[in-house]
């Protein structure tokens, strides 16, 4: 199984770019995971965690409100309003 | 030919301006890298986002979404106008300033009514002076500007456009290509210029609906424009400080080499004369 690229980017700066094994992320109507080879995907975010799995083990956790999520070809770009790192690792 | 202590006095002057331009350059270039730093940190998301955006963008979802609307003829137009709120940086207030009065006039001159709103103080001053009637003006937008600046500039337009109280809006800012290059630059952020997506909507599964993607997230759009408008602006501004203050530095350092010559002609002159007279009373004497 592949990996996701995945990047979350907020106005001002990028949070996370990496690799990941999969990544669940708040959808403006509930949560919704993404694995490899996921469809071609839009959505509006909610207000929530964005958690992103590490392809080598761990996981960082990205607080959203608002925004966009997007994947297409194994690549995800999360666009957030509010970003910080809560808990890495 | 003036006096040696008079020179004296020029050089220490002209001394004192050198140290502070230098000490403005150097500010100056401090800042200039961590403006540049928030310019490349800002652009994968804007990059990110006008992509969706322009693919999903559909002339007609302009009936459900009136900020898309593309009024037939304009009769009130919007222009936002950044510009810094210090001086000491070359021509970079007034290439804005010019720019600005140029759209102006050229509106008004196809019967366009003008609303200026000025973000930065030296432009309000500009206008001001001028006497031009000003709807809204900032001078609280930092060397660092926030995405809450963006979103209190962008909001109220974005509103009244919408609202059908204007028909357009410009942007004039900065360009930062580099240091040493900020051209002026006129943007129309509303109507929403039309571009060729990269993808196509009908590629994705879109949640909720394309309307609804976009009713998000042009509002985001067009605050992410007018922040990286601030953004490069201010980096624009550094970059333009950094250079008039080099500038000055070096004409400073000119100046000084200029009147030390001169000082020390002077002070030549009036050893020979002293010389001279002393030789003269002496012979006098003997």
């Amino acid at each position: 199984m592949g990996a996701l690229n995945v990047k979350v980017v907020s106005p001002e700066r990028v949070l996370f770019e990496g690799e990941a094994a999969s990544l669940v992320a708040p959808a403006w109507d509930g949560k919704v995971g993404v694995l490899p080879s996921h469809a071609p995907f839009l959505t509006l975010l909610g207000t929530g965690d964005v958690n992103v799995d590490l392809v080598g083990g761990g996981s960082a956790r990205y607080p959203v409100a608002g925004g966009v999520l997007k994947v297409l070809a194994d690549e995800v770009i999360v666009l957030t309003e509010s970003g910080r790192t809560i808990s890495p690792g | 030919m003036p006096g040696a202590r008079d020179v004296k006095r020029r050089i220490r002057s002209v001394e004192n301006t050198r140290q502070i331009t230098r000490t403005m350059e150097l500010v100056a270039t401090s800042k200039l890298k961590r403006a540049t730093d928030r310019v490349n940190a800002a652009r994968p998301y804007s990059e990110a986002l006008s992509d969706i955006v322009s693919s999903l963008h559909a002339p007609e979802y302009a009936e459900y979404l009136p900020v898309l609307r593309r009024p037939e003829r304009v009769r009130r137009a919007a222009i936002l106008l950044t510009t810094a709120n210090r001086g000491l940086a070359g021509a970079f207030n007034a290439n804005l300033i010019r720019e600005g009065r140029q759209l102006l006039e050229k509106l008004r001159d196809d019967g366009v009514e003008v609303d200026l709103h000025l973000a930065g103080r030296k432009g309000l001053a500009y206008f001001r002076f001028r006497g031009e009637p000003i709807a809204s003006s900032r001078t609280d937008i930092s060397d660092d500007p926030t995405v809450a600046d963006a979103e209190s500039l962008s909001g109220s337009l974005r509103e009244a456009f919408e609202a059908g109280e204007i028909d357009a809006v410009y942007l004039i800012s900065s360009e930062f290509r580099s240091a040493m290059s900020t051209p002026p630059r006129t943007r129309q952020l509303l109507p929403l210029q039309p571009s060729e997506g990269a993808l196509s909507p009908e590629a994705f599964i879109l949640s909720p609906t394309a309307v609804g993607v976009l009713r998000d997230l042009i509002p985001l759009y067009l605050r992410n424009m007018v922040y990286r408008a601030l953004v490069e602006n201010a980096a624009a501004e550094q970059g333009a400080r950094r250079t008039a203050m080099k500038n000055a530095t070096d004409n400073a350092g000119e100046m000084i080499e200029h009147l030390t010559r001169t000082y020390n002609r002077a002070r030549q002159a009036q050893i020979t004369q002293e010389i001279a007279e002393i030789v003269g009373g002496a012979e006098g004497v003997g």
